[in-house]
């Protein structure tokens, strides 16, 4: 479904992602993992569109994407949420799911001059709420969410733009156990609907319970790739986690 | 139902104004009052539903202004289609600077705007073939007779502006522009075109202070640059703020006070300016949501 072959980007002498290629095929779980720096915020940056790569093709079900910009890939069916959550902290919760439905919209702006309505996003918009348990909370402002739910909320809001592909950069980070518990659970529900999943992710449990295929990179390269079970027992994976002198 | 009431109320106040205020000169304040009203309104669009810092507007205003009267004193167009072109060609160099907001963020954006707004004003003064330079163009006429029908025409249309912008921030396209504001990157993830809907903002509010310049030229009988000095910049900028930015009501009520208070100050001679600035001052520190944050507790 998503098809990279050899992506690079550098930052002055920073070589942040090298020749990574990789494919993700549709309606499957697929994790990227790897240490600390090894470039995975990266490769999902240049995936969703927010940086351009220096070198290499990358492609969703067979169109380009080089040279496409972010808000153009979401209407292909392209989705992500941030690791450093970006929620628009002063909108309530509603607003912020609300605003990813308008990439469905092709109401010429005129016509709302005469009559001003959201009305019918906010069905759905509730929707998505109860989805990711914060129904409750519909007009309560996002900034003032606990940090869990504002990773939650995030959910909701890419999945506004119904994206058949979904990444998301580290959801469980800073979660507690029953938040991702809840989480895995929801992106069982997500990938079950059929939307294929591109999770970044440090949580071992996460990556090794839900995914199918699992992505190594260590310092801008792809390290291997394989099942979750084959990960765990790579040498140069364990080593790249645990240090050197843990290798088998 | 509560914003028929609210719209049937602005309309009995606009208007009962003019008899309440029955003084010419007062009366003539009102007529200030409307045009500094739409100019805050189309602000607001820019600065409080898209955050995009623009100190040009009185740049907007002075093209409305120069082209309508260029058009009726020099080529003898009918006013109204004076206006029209006066509308349009506003616009349109509110989207030669949404081209900069596309690439400009926060204070970067502050300072092309005002470069934008110096620019505009020179060109006013120095350009004496078309726009008589500092020596201003004399004897412009208004479209209508006598002070109060001009006053229920600005306000009238700053009526029907303020009800079609409510309509606007309170659809998906509102939607749209809080989110730009909110986080940009976040909004290009979930398909918002950033520069596009900055564009459009920033050419909707030109078009509307250059409509509110159509009429500042009849109004006062004479047309200077001096009128259109970056300093009204940041007058309008203060409106926004001190009423309540990112508010419907707050641009309205800024635009108000910031009229009228001046006007009765006038008797403290050179105190006003002094106690003008510290009432600023003490509105942005005790009231950060403008003055509009007032109401909104309570309701």
């Amino acid at each position: 479904m998503l098809q990279a072959t050899g992506l690079s980007k550098s930052f002055g002498g920073v070589r942040a992602v090298r020749n990574v290629s990789l494919a993700v095929p549709e309606k499957s779980i697929f994790a990227l993992i790897g240490p600390n720096g090894a470039g995975k915020s990266t490769l999902l940056n240049l995936l969703s569109g927010i940086y351009q790569p220096d070198a290499g093709d990358l492609a969703f079900d067979g169109r380009d994407l080089i040279g496409m910009p972010a808000y153009q890939r979401v209407r292909l069916g392209v989705a992500r949420t941030f690791q450093k959550i970006r929620l628009f902290k002063q909108l309530t919760l509603i607003e912020n799911v609300r605003a990813g439905f308008h990439v469905h919209e092709d109401t010429p702006f005129w016509q709302y001059l005469v009559r001003g309505s959201t009305g019918r996003f906010d069905a759905e918009a509730r929707e998505l709420l109860e989805f990711v348990g914060l129904g409750a909370r519909a007009h309560q402002r996002a900034g003032a969410l606990p940090y869990g739910q504002q990773r939650m909320l995030e959910v909701a809001r890419a999945l506004a733009t119904r994206p058949r592909l979904f990444m998301l950069d580290e959801p469980a980070a800073g979660l507690n156990a029953a938040e991702v518990e809840f989480l895995l659970e929801r992106l069982a529900e997500i990938a079950r609907r059929g939307v294929t999943l591109l999770v970044v992710e440090h949580n071992m449990d996460l990556v090794m319970n839900v995914a199918q295929r699992v992505f190594v990179m260590d310092h801008g390269e792809p390290l291997f790739e394989g099942t979750p079970r084959e990960v765990q027992a790579h040498p140069a994976v364990v080593s790249a986690y645990l240090g050197g002198e843990f290798a088998a | 139902m509560r914003r028929a009431g609210f719209f049937l109320g602005a309309l009995i106040i606009i208007a009962a104004l003019p008899w309440l205020i029955s003084t010419p000169y007062w009366r003539g304040i009102l007529v200030l009052c409307a045009m500094n009203v739409l100019l805050a309104l189309s602000l607001n669009l820019v600065m409080g539903y898209t955050g995009q810092l623009n100190l040009g507007q009185s740049a907007f205003y002075a093209i409305g202004a120069y082209v309508s009267t260029i058009l009726i004193k020099t080529y003898h167009w009918n006013f109204w289609l004076a206006g029209l072109a006066a509308i349009v060609a506003a616009g349109f160099l509110g989207l030669a600077l949404a081209a900069f907001a596309a690439r400009l963020r926060g204070h970067y954006l502050a300072i092309a705007s005002l470069g934008f707004a110096v620019i505009t004003y020179q060109v006013l003064v120095n350009w004496e073939s078309v726009t008589e330079g500092v020596r201003g163009i004399y004897g412009i006429s208004s479209p209508v007779r006598g002070t109060v029908p001009l006053f229920y025409l600005v306000a009238g249309i700053a009526l029907v502006v303020y009800a079609l912008m409510d309509n606007l921030v309170r659809s998906p396209v509102g939607d749209t522009l809080r989110a730009i504001r909110e986080d940009e990157v976040s909004a290009a993830s979930l398909g918002v075109n950033g520069a596009i809907w900055k564009a459009f903002a920033f050419g909707v509010c030109a078009a509307i202070a250059g409509l509110a310049g159509c009429f500042y030229p009849g109004f006062v009988g004479t047309l200077v640059p001096d009128a259109f000095n970056i300093v009204e910049s940041f007058t309008m900028l203060a409106m926004v703020i001190v009423g309540g930015i990112g508010t419907m009501i707050g641009p309205v009520i800024g635009a108000v006070v910031l009229t009228f208070l001046p006007e009765l100050l006038r008797g403290f001679g050179e105190l006003r300016l002094m106690i003008y600035g510290v009432a600023l001052t003490l509105v942005v520190l005790f009231l950060p949501g403008g003055i509009a944050s007032c109401f909104k507790r309570r309701a």
